[in-house]
């Protein structure tokens, strides 16, 4: 066991003695250096160990021979110990990622670098005010004198800058702690009681803080520091970002007990103001490591806000919220700023060489992950813990500035990684390969993010396995990456069957089991779409795994946490496959945005929720529990942004648009669902408990406005697959509308039509799947007369439409009747009246697809093309199966709904044998497909018979009269189908809604960039933009 | 040691001044010389106790009334460490200086806002 004094000791010893080393040989000296830093981090190694599992009391070291506080003492506890293990790892790691630039540069830069570390270490153990300047000195100093490691006009301004400024900062530190040691007698932080602090005192006390404050970066003034970021080495940047903030905010952690109430309270919403801000400036930012900056300012006043808001939580929880943010912020930021360097693009939009590398392309999407607070990364369990602490204290202010920062961050991260990933770049040039320690010091970066997540989970949360599934899938797929991709789809298949045993006995009701059919049988069925791939399909199968495990453990989660962890996977795992499209960048990020801001409400709304009292799944436990209006609401809207509905649905056509072939289906009938499966979570909690306010009155009549609006804007589509989003949209409209009635009939009504979506939906889908894959195309006019080249799907495409229209023999059919006596026993009528109206629109955009697409006059491309290929036949069929089966006898899906909804509400139908009876009416679906098809047979004889008679007109046996048009399809009926209709219409067919969130973008971007007008870029303004918040501060807290 | 302190205080301000309204960077870097000397003085003016000897035992001051009879010792070693890291803080400012000059040739703080928003 070494004192940690020695850290001290040697690293100026060190120091002394490395320009002697250097003497002889490079070697030596970066020998020393080296050694000396991992000397360092073996202390803390040892000391963590012993203060966190042998229970060793804080050591306490004190200098000169004298006890604290005659002399200077040091202190190291659990919180030291851990703070600086994890500064001097990165340190370290920094320091190996230098290693070329020390090896080339003077020797001067090694002491500095020395100098620098142990100011951290002192500065993180000292007890002592005036130690703590000395400390925060020689910190400054040295990390001046290293942002011109590489020297340059730009490097040289930022560094004078930051020095005045840093200066400014340090002369209030200065007169902070001599006015503290006159008023107190000590400069002991053992000795010092807030109690000794009155009056003037206040004063010296307010000087101390806010100094330290002040070097924390707070919004606005802070611009000496984003010029840091942007222009300074990478390595050097990351330690000034991570390891320098992370020892000044641990001073600030040190003095906040000495503070008053009303100093913490300000300084925790300054923290959030300079979150909100910096996230919100960093919307208009195009050179990466400035972003990385903005994001860096963001993060630490988070951090500091946590801090000072988390003050009456329960210990543990404190740590994990700080320790979180903190570890999340140094993985990610260090790591980023890292791949800065190794990328060497300035503009974001030049990151696009990163495709060149791959496992450094899966690092910075980890990274960004990461640092948006994504699970499984430890910025997700803080962040959700945090949230629960705001929402405890009732500190709204805080908790939407949080919310609605983060999601501005995780805008401008994801912009660039979507970005990267996806934007069309004719040439990729080439990139420098990394140096080995760079490469190095990121890669170590990854893992530790990956072992603190897995720590968290395994250790905090004590989480079953089932829940890490997602992930471990993924892991599993990669690893056999290689494999060909039938191979791999089979081994999906495979897992997907061995997940379903296993989670079968753990569906206690049949409400689960009813929407495990949904999830893991639709999705097994429509994975076999995907087994036409031929090409190596990397990570598609991980990731479509990822998104079915956690569409079941949904079911069986049984915490507010589960559950919404699960919600998350959900959503990674399905931007990911739809980022995968080719065209999917945009798509991709409005999907993300979207998701992440209705699982921002889903977290609150958790957060607002009573606790549950029982250990069942949380969709059965969730009857017990009374939610609060504001909770209600919140998840509602969350759940209702991922099931597309009306206002917030602009990110659903183009996902599902955009999105491969095979992954659409997957979304529109599967995605969409764990939506619906959210609301009626909601729901059944609302039964029992609902408020005052009608909320599901308003929700019911979104759901059918969603149906209207949806079915309108499907028939204006030449886009095959966006009509069918549209399409999903409507529809999932009904089964909203229908879950809103809240009665049994409803709920019958909704999870049928829901149920039935999934099968029509899908067999579309893969329809048009199969149709691309011959065509490629989706402009529907530029197809036609496939009836006679593709027959098998367009016997799909027949039989799914009438499934969908409502007309007789089909499901639809039973669904059309549910929903309007649903409606009309509600008393609903005007509700019916539109669903009525929105049934016949629907009409329209399913005549176009099935006209357009198969009938009509076969195009000359398309004279040889083949039916679709087996894989997409099959899925199709075992759909139609499914239709077919509902269709002819209702009662084996009628009857486990009708049990399902009794569970809550007492049943409003009787099933006698083979017919449905209600309060208005009965129907026998069996006996309507048997009328059905007698009347569909008596023409159809007729027709057979004169069949002889008809005269064949070949396709181009006509001519033109004078010219032939440049695009004869444009002439043609499909193109533009309905225009009339459009116009009739008229300017309720603007995009409005679209419009609207263009709007909020750009009104974010405007104030994003009006508010950065205040870094000028010059460094007296920065000076005085510090004194003059100091001044504000001062003002606001009232100090006397 | 109000007057004292007094000086201190508008050193301090004055230094403020020059480091907010001078454009050359090295009267940049003067003022912030003022002001830290203006802070050093401020210290030194907090330990001082009128009617006080300095705090050094010898044969003006005995080791059994030292407590009574000297100023506080505390102030005066601080400032010494204040002086030494001041020293420090500008001649890296100074060095900057010359290194920018040397880049750019000039010496006004408006001629490098290259960095900004």
């Amino acid at each position: 066991m070494v004192s940690p004094i020695y850290i001290l000791v040697l690293s100026l010893a060190a120091g002394f003695m490395l320009s002697i080393f250097d003497k002889g040989g490079r070697r030596l000296s970066l020998t020393a250096f080296y050694g000396v830093l991992t000397f360092n981090l073996a202390v803390m190694v040892d000391w963590l160990y012993r203060l966190a599992f042998l229970h060793a009391p804080t050591l306490v070291i004190n200098t000169a021979g004298f006890k604290a506080p005659i002399s200077i003492n040091l202190e190291l506890g659990i919180t030291e110990a851990f703070v600086l293990l994890l500064t001097n790892l990165t340190g370290l790691l920094a320091a190996v990622y230098l290693f070329k630039k020390f090896k080339e540069s003077r020797v001067s830069s090694l002491i500095l670098y020395l100098l620098l570390i142990m100011g951290v270490n002192g500065l993180v153990m000292t007890q002592d005010l005036f130690n703590m300047f000395v400390f925060l000195e020689i910190l400054s100093i040295s990390t001046f004198a290293l942002t011109v490691l590489t020297k340059n006009s730009k490097t040289l301004s930022a560094g004078f800058k930051y020095m005045i400024a840093g200066g400014v900062a340090s002369t209030f530190f200065l007169l902070g702690v001599v006015f503290v040691y006159y008023f107190t007698g000590s400069l002991n932080l053992g000795f010092l009681r807030a109690g000794q602090f009155t009056d003037a005192g206040m004063i010296a006390l307010f000087m101390l803080a806010v100094s330290v404050f002040i070097e924390l970066k707070p919004f606005p003034a802070n611009g000496w520091a984003l010029d840091v970021y942007q222009s300074v080495d990478s390595g050097i940047v990351s330690v000034i970002a991570v390891v320098n903030s992370a020892a000044i905010g641990f001073v600030f952690y040190k003095i906040m007990p000495l503070l008053p109430g009303n100093f913490l309270t300000v300084f925790g919403i300054a923290g959030v103001i300079t979150f909100f801000f910096s996230n919100m400036m960093g919307l208009k930012q195009d050179n990466a490591k400035r972003l990385l900056g903005y994001s860096s300012i963001g993060q630490m006043g988070l951090l500091l806000a946590s801090l000072v808001f988390t003050a009456n939580s329960p210990a543990n929880i404190r740590y994990l919220i700080i320790g979180g943010l903190f570890i999340n912020h140094l993985i990610s930021k260090a790591g980023l700023f890292w791949l800065a360097g190794i990328v060497k693009e300035e503009k974001i939009k030049d990151w696009t060489i990163l495709r060149n590398n791959k496992p450094l392309l899966v690092l910075f999407g980890l990274f960004i992950f990461a640092l948006s607070g994504l699970p499984p990364f430890a910025g997700f369990w803080a962040k959700w813990e945090f949230v629960k602490v705001l929402v405890d204290a009732k500190m709204f202010f805080v908790l939407v500035s949080v919310l609605v920062g983060s999601l501005f961050e995780l805008i401008f991260l994801f912009r660039w990684f979507t970005n990267t990933v996806k934007e069309a770049n004719s040439e990729l040039e080439p990139m420098d390969p990394p140096g080995k320690g760079k490469a190095f010091s990121a890669i170590s970066f990854g893992l530790l993010a990956v072992i603190t997540s897995f720590g968290i989970m395994r250790f905090f949360y004590e989480f079953n396995w089932i829940q890490v599934l997602p992930i471990l899938a993924v892991l599993v797929i990669t690893l056999i990456d290689s494999l060909p991709s039938k191979v791999k789809g089979f081994l999906s298949l495979a897992a997907l069957a061995g997940y379903g045993y296993y989670i079968y006995p753990l569906l206690e009701s049949n409400l689960q089991l009813f929407f495990g059919v949904i999830f893991i049988v639709g999705s097994a069925v429509n994975l076999i779409s995907t087994l036409n791939r031929k090409e190596q399909s990397k990570g598609f199968y991980g990731f479509l795994l990822m998104m079915i495990f956690s569409f079941g453990n949904l079911l069986i989660a049984s915490t507010y946490l589960e559950f919404f962890l699960s919600w998350e996977f959900m959503t990674i795992s399905s931007f990911l496959l739809i980022l995968r499209g080719q065209k999917a960048q945009r798509a991709s990020l409005m999907y993300m945005i979207f998701s992440t801001a209705g699982a921002y409400l889903i977290m609150a709304g958790f957060s607002f929720a009573p606790a549950l009292t029982s250990s069942s799944a949380l969709i059965l436990a969730i009857e017990n529990v009374n939610l609060p209006l504001i909770s209600i609401i919140a998840l509602a809207i969350g759940f209702m942004i991922k099931s597309g509905s009306l206002g917030v649905h602009i990110w659903l056509p183009e996902a599902h648009a955009e999105a491969e072939s095979d992954v659409s289906s997957f979304i529109s009938a599967i995605l969409l669902k764990a939506g619906v499966f959210g609301l009626l979570m909601v729901a059944i909690s609302y039964i029992s408990h609902s408020p005052n306010f009608d909320v599901f009155y308003w929700i019911g009549w979104i759901g059918v406005l969603t149906a209207l609006v949806g079915a309108f804007m499907a028939s204006f589509q030449e886009d095959a697959k966006r009509l069918l989003a549209y399409s999903s949209m409507s529809q999932v409209g009904y089964v909203v509308a229908a879950l809103a009635l809240i009665t049994h009939l409803g709920w019958v009504t909704s999870l049928y039509l829901a149920f039935n979506h999934m099968m029509f939906k899908s067999a579309l889908f893969i329809a048009i799947a199969g149709i691309y894959y011959r065509t490629h195309t989706r402009t529907m006019y530029k197809m036609g007369g496939l009836i006679s080249r593709m027959p098998w799907t367009f016997m799909t495409v027949l039989m799914s439409i009438i499934a969908v229209s409502g007309v007789p023999p089909l499901s639809g059919f039973g669904g059309k009747w549910l929903t309007y006596t649903a409606f009309i026993t509600k008393g609903w009528y005007l509700q019916a009246g539109v669903l009525f109206f929105a049934s016949g629109i629907s009409f329209l955009y399913l005549y176009r697809l099935i006209h357009t697409i198969f009938l009509g006059q076969l195009k000359y491309e398309h004279q040889n093309i083949k039916e679709a290929p087996a894989w997409f036949i099959i899925p199709q069929y075992i759909f139609l199966g499914g239709i077919m089966a509902i269709s002819m006898f209702p009662n084996l899906i009628i009857e486990p709904l009708n049990s399902i909804a009794m569970r809550y509400f007492s049943s409003s139908i009787q099933i006698n044998g083979l017919t449905v009876i209600s309060d208005l009416g009965y129907w026998n679906g069996n006996l309507v497909m048997y009328v059905t098809m007698a009347v569909f047979a008596v023409p159809f004889i007729l027709l057979m018979l004169v069949k002889g008679r008809t005269q064949r007109v070949k396709q181009f046996n006509i001519v033109y009269a004078a010219e032939r048009p440049e695009s004869p399809q444009t002439t043609h009926v499909a193109h533009n189908m309905y225009a009339h209709y459009r116009k009739a219409l008229g300017r309720l067919t603007l995009p409005r809604i679209q419009t609207f969130w263009n709007g909020v973008a750009e009104w974010a971007h405007t104030f994003g960039g009006f508010f950065r007008r205040v870094y000028t870029g010059n460094g007296q303004t920065y000076v005085l933009h510090i004194i003059m918040y100091i001044v504000v501060i001062y003002i606001v807290m009232g100090v006397r | 040691m109000i007057s004292t302190l007094i000086l201190g205080i508008a050193l301090l301000i004055i230094g403020f001044y020059a480091m907010l309204t001078r454009k050359n960077l090295i009267k940049i870097v003067i003022g912030f010389s003022i002001a830290d000397t203006g802070t050093h003085i401020i210290i030194v003016s907090l330990g001082y106790l009128r009617g006080k000897t300095a705090p050094i035992i010898d044969g003006a001051v005995s080791m059994v009334n030292a407590v009574s009879e000297v100023v506080d010792p505390v102030p005066s070693a601080l400032v010494l460490t204040a002086i030494v890291i001041g020293l420090a803080v500008t001649a890296v400012m100074l060095s900057f200086i010359v290194e920018m000059y040397k880049k750019n040739k000039s010496l006004s703080i408006d001629d490098y806002q290259e960095l900004k928003w």
